[in-house]
């Protein structure tokens, strides 16, 4: 009774707490004197100096990053005791943990193949890991019983249906608990994962028999992905808190800096990024706006119609739906914005410097 | 060092070049080695790294100069626990279906009649010739055979996770008894793969094949098909809350038009009401649904039941100590209050102990040993010993000296004790069970030893600290039962066995009768209490040869004394039970190879706090980095910490919105001057007489700091703890988190 009470008072004190905080802090922001100082009034670099300062920033505490993310090995035998058990492991804690994740699979899982996702990037195909997936497995098993690969191979894995594939991952080919696949998901609760079904599809995965999963997350807010029957059932987490203070270098790619200029201004490399997720079509059409721009560098953008009946001659869209669909893929990715003509209509344009677009064009047509 | 040098270089910074692998958005890291098919331990590599596995693993001079017997040792333990864990893992979750099996057998049974019988009601219909049947569109006839006989299942159970196991369960009962079954969920029925998507799922599973262009005809075709006909075909639908409504609706119109051709019947697990068909569907859809109700076992009847198997009855030999089992409790009630989340509770405990206690593997050895009797553990007496000698248990009870004689003596003399406990709170839960008294509260009282320690010690102090015991008469009685010292569910049973009516005590003899029937020492004392009660015409008498000595006269008042003093004795025979046999796995020697009780460890594992953890890490995080320069700083910010951890310092001064330019200035006031004003200049703008730098450096300095600001708020962006500015506010960002 009394340690039911105990722990009842400490949570209403901890949810009134919480409660408390908050509207402390609207008050705060509300009868405070309001600051209206605009960013402008910093006297901001230079973008391209901004960002040669960015690359060059010197590291804090190097020595002791280095320390930590050894003090982390001692558990590295304790990780592969519970991927054995079954559960998947789930890091947390502030810093990227890409190296320590990365490491770790490279030290302590060599017995094991290991494929990782980086879930920090814009657009992830989970049918396509799943086919890799079941590639690497079917080739595990090959070698296993060298002649005896009978059924595996009825079908290429990459015309089945993802039922298919997930039955596949699941089967009992072997009687071998020991042989399994490891996933190395960055970032589970990245932008390109973040999606519901994603994350359906990722717990379904890390459920099948022969697969096990480490992932790391880094927003505070993540556990909110996934419901009852996913965190209990089928990813089976084991948390570690892991925090390394290592800098988000590569996760952070592609977030805009808050103090360049117009701070949604894309680089050429991010950019290319996310066009070489999409298909060749929508490539193409890019190209055609692209080429467009360059060739007219005084006009303000190109109108809608005219890009789409270039783009149906040159057989890219069949109708004017298509276009807008691949429109709307690079507005949502910002590779593509409107503005309003002289002549009044709404005309296309893409929000980089000429330079920057012949180095995008020139890297997109490798 | 591969790590070190990864992490230094992602210091660094000097090479932003990402490596092409960074933005893959997957690829194959490495594929398995070789050695994977050689199980023995060999490689030196690989063993070195298992060395320091355990805290309280052996002497640390043994670490020191790395032994490769020690090595091979190690892994060989490490090896032995691992199929340690698999054994004893398996052997609980296998209980642990069984209960839950056996508690669901009568709905399962009541099922399965039901569903031969809706199965001889279609075929009453009237079954399709060859040619109607054969065809590839429904028949239609009249209304009555458009019924579709559907099933509820009320799970009672908000929880839908807890009740996945018992619809696969039931899919394979039915399909045991012939009948063919489908297992489908809302995931099946979603709004984006409409009416294919369930049809897909119900293809696959029955005719073992996929479908692209799913077609019902295709199912109708497969059932007429040699010796498929004549049994029933059972749709089973887990969650059916949370189908889509619509795709439902299509799903059933669309089955009540094949019944005849595919005597299709519908179960469908409902949480809530019966109401919630009625919410979901529209009312033509509902005209075709034949329902009947069937109810299954509550959660908390599930609970005590897979508790009494595991953690009292202890399948396996696996026990929790008191301080995991109440933590166990609270996390029961608190944090999910589902079945399923207590099972993986028990399970990242086991696995933590299996990972952690060299000395588990012998748990495996044991629980083979039980299997087949007579064989020989395979495992080294030395190794044991080696081991053995660093339990403290064991040390503190010096018990003989340490050879394999008087280990194999201890397990058994544990195992002894442990029934005797195990009995004792199975008796408590008998008599529990009417003050509607859970298992799980009464466990964590009977395996704390401190009661028992308080117990066993002052038996005849009066401790004054009573709980739930008011009255003053009691405390006489207080001072016969040394276990209404301390009030709690012990005591409560106690006193409720004295209170109980005749024909109930009657009973609780009984089921004590059988509970003990193990534990020769304590079955005999119930026995005698037994036999001064006895059933006679429908009523309850204390037996006369006994009692009728003393009193001449038999009155009815006499009547009721006389079976209040078989209460009393029952109650003073519970009392003297809890005081000589509820002895806690934790004060029995070599108890730490059974009994799991790293309650912060579990705790860690099972729950992880990603929203507290991280934002104190940023504001705490000279603990974790153990640096020398920022840990003395008490609360005055440093230029020394690191940037983000500043700014989210900084972020707490500010309301529900921080001004970027605030923001900056202060931020750069930290980076740029030293201690001694910090954190009272951080809410000001910078003092323009501090920049009487040289222009040039100035503007050096200016960038590296605003590319640092940016790089920090980018980050505090990836931890989520940031929104970024709003069209509405460019100048501010929002924060989101207030307070831990």
């Amino acid at each position: 009774m009394e340690i039911n009470n105990g722990v009842e008072d400490e949570l209403e004190e901890e949810e009134f707490g919480f409660s408390r905080n908050y509207f402390l802090a609207k008050e705060l922001g509300g009868s405070g004197k309001k600051s209206t100082r605009k960013l402008s009034d910093i006297g901001l670099v230079d973008e391209q100096e901004l960002r040669a300062a960015a690359s060059n920033i010197e590291p804090k505490h190097e020595k002791e990053i280095v320390a930590l993310m050894n003090s982390y090995k001692s558990l590295y035998p304790k990780w592969v005791f519970e991927l054995r058990c079954g559960f998947g492991l789930l890091m947390y804690g502030f810093g990227s943990k890409k190296s320590l994740i990365e490491d770790f699979a490279s030290t302590a899982l060599t017995e094991y193949s290991v494929v990782v996702i980086n879930g920090y990037l814009q657009t992830i195909n989970v049918k396509q890991v799943v086919i890799s997936l079941a590639e690497v497995l079917a080739d595990q098993l090959r070698t296993k019983r060298a002649n005896t690969s009978g059924n595996l191979s009825k079908q290429p894995f990459n015309s089945r249906s993802m039922d298919d594939l997930l039955a596949f991952l699941n089967g009992s080919q072997t009687q071998d608990k020991d042989c399994f696949i490891c996933i190395v998901v960055h970032n589970i609760d990245g932008p390109g994962l973040r999606d519901p079904e994603t994350q359906q599809y990722l717990s379904q995965i890390a459920a099948c028999s022969c697969i096990r999963i480490i992932a790391s997350i880094d927003h505070v807010n993540s556990a909110l992905l996934w419901d009852k029957k996913m965190v209990h059932t089928q990813f089976n987490w084991c948390w570690y808190h892991v925090p390394t203070f290592a800098p988000y270098r590569v996760e952070g790619m592609f977030f805009p800096m808050i103090l360049a200029h117009g701070s949604t201004a894309q680089t050429a490399k991010t950019a290319a990024i996310v066009l070489q997720s999409l298909t060749p079509n929508a490539q193409s059409v890019f190209r055609v706006l692209a080429e467009h721009q360059l060739s007219h560098p005084d006009e303000e953008g190109m109108p809608i119609n005219d890009l789409y009946t270039i783009c149906r001659e040159r057989f890219l869209v069949s109708s004017q739906v298509t276009l807008n669909s691949h429109l709307t893929e690079f507005k949502d990715h910002e590779l593509v914005k409107t503005r309003r003509h002289s002549d009044g209509q709404d005309c296309l344009y893409i929000p980089l410097t000429a330079e920057a677009l012949v180095k995008l064009l020139a890297e997109i047509s490798q | 060092m591969a790590i070190a040098s990864a992490a230094a270089e992602s210091l660094t910074q000097g090479t932003p070049e990402t490596t092409e692998n960074d933005l893959q958005p997957f690829f194959v890291f490495h594929k398995a080695s070789s050695r994977k098919s050689d199980k023995k331990p060999t490689g030196t590599g690989k063993t070195r790294r298992r060395i320091d596995l355990s805290p309280s693993s052996p002497n640390k001079t043994e670490k020191s100069e790395p032994d490769k017997a020690g090595e091979r040792d190690e892994h060989c333990n490490e090896h032995l626990r691992t199929e340690a864990f698999e054994l004893v893992w398996s052997k609980i979750n296998s209980t642990i279906k069984e209960i839950l099996r056996g508690i669901n057998t009568n709905v399962f049974n009541e099922i399965h009649q039901w569903v031969l019988e809706s199965f001889n009601a279609i075929q009453s219909f009237g079954t399709p010739g060859f040619i109607e049947a054969t065809r590839s569109f429904p028949i239609v006839t009249d209304a009555t055979s458009k019924l579709l006989f559907t099933g509820m299942v009320l799970t009672r159970n908000m929880e839908f996770v807890d009740d996945l196991l018992t619809f696969e369960d039931l899919g394979l009962f039915l399909r045991s008894n012939g009948c063919h079954v489908a297992n489908l969920s809302s995931l099946d029925f979603s709004a984006k793969s409409g009416i294919g998507g369930c049809l897909r799922g119900l293809l696959r599973q029955f005719l073992k094949a996929t479908f692209y262009e799913a077609d019902i005809s295709i199912l109708a075709s497969w059932y007429r098909e040699q010796e498929n006909h004549n049994t029933p075909v059972v749709v089973i639908i887990d969650d059916m809350e949370r189908c889509c409504g619509s795709v439902l609706s299509d799903f059933i119109l669309m089955l009540s038009e094949w019944v005849v051709k595919i005597p299709i019947i519908l179960l469908m697990g409902v949480a809530t009401t019966l109401n919630a068909p009625r919410n979901l569907l529209p009312s033509n859809v509902l005209q075709h649904l034949c329902p009947s109700k069937f109810i299954l076992g509550s959660p908390a009847e599930r609970m005590d039941a897979v508790v009494e198997a595991v953690l009292v009855k202890q399948c396996s030999g696996f026990s929790v100590g008191h301080k995991v089992a109440v933590f166990l409790k609270n996390y029961f009630l608190n944090q999910d209050g589902t079945l399923t989340s207590f099972i993986r509770a028990l399970k990242i405990a086991c696995a933590q102990h299996f990972s952690m206690e060299p000395l588990s593997f012998i748990l495996g050895g044991l629980l083979v040993e039980e299997k087949q009797k007579g064989e020989k553990r395979g495992l080294q007496p030395e190794v044991e010993l080696k081991y053995t000698s660093q339990l403290s248990s064991y040390a503190r009870n010096q018990m003989a000296e340490q050879n394999g004689k008087s280990l194999v003596h201890g397990f058994s003399e544990l195992r002894r004790l442990h029934k005797c406990w195990s009995t004792v709170v199975l008796c408590l839960y008998e008599a529990g069970k009417c003050n509607k008294i859970r298992l799980l509260d009464l466990l964590c009282e009977a395996l704390n030893p401190d009661l028992y320690t308080s117990r066993a010690s002052n038996n005849h102090v009066v401790l004054e600290k009573d709980v739930g015991v008011p009255m003053a008469t009691d405390r006489s009685i207080r001072r016969k039962y040394s276990t209404l010292r301390k009030g709690g569910f012990i005591g409560q049973i106690v006193r409720k066995v004295r209170d109980l009516p005749a024909l109930m005590l009657y009973q609780l003899l009984k089921s004590w009768e059988k509970t003990t029937v193990d534990v020769l020492e304590i079955h005999e004392k119930v026995k005698d209490l037994q036999s001064l009660l006895r059933f006679e015409d429908g009523k309850l008498k204390p037996n006369v040869d006994d009692i009728s000595k003393k009193h001449s006269s038999r009155s009815p008042l006499n009547m009721e004394k006389e079976s209040k003093e078989v209460n009393e004795k029952a109650a003073a025979l519970i009392d003297c039970l809890v005081r000589d046999y509820l002895r806690p796995i934790e004060c029995i020697p070599l108890h730490e190879i059974f009994c799991f009780k790293n309650v912060e460890k579990l705790q860690l594992a099972l729950i992880g706090d990603p929203r507290r953890r991280i934002q104190v890490d940023l504001l705490e995080f000279h603990k974790i980095l153990q640096c020398g320069c920022c840990s003395k700083s008490g609360n005055v910010l440093l230029p020394s910490m690191h940037d983000t951890s500043i700014m989210y310092t900084l972020a707490q001064e500010h309301g529900d919105l921080i001004n970027l330019h605030d923001w900056f200035q202060s931020f750069k006031t930290v980076v740029l001057h030293p201690s001694s004003k910090g954190k009272h200049k951080s809410k000001q703008s910078p003092n323009p007489k501090k920049r009487k730098c040289t222009h040039d450096s100035e503007n050096k300095g200016e960038a590296s700091i605003q590319a640092r600001f940016c790089r920090a708020v980018t980050e505090l962006q990836i931890t989520g703890l940031l929104r970024m500015p709003s069209r509405r506010r460019p100048d501010c960002v929002q924060r989101v988190a207030f307070g831990l």
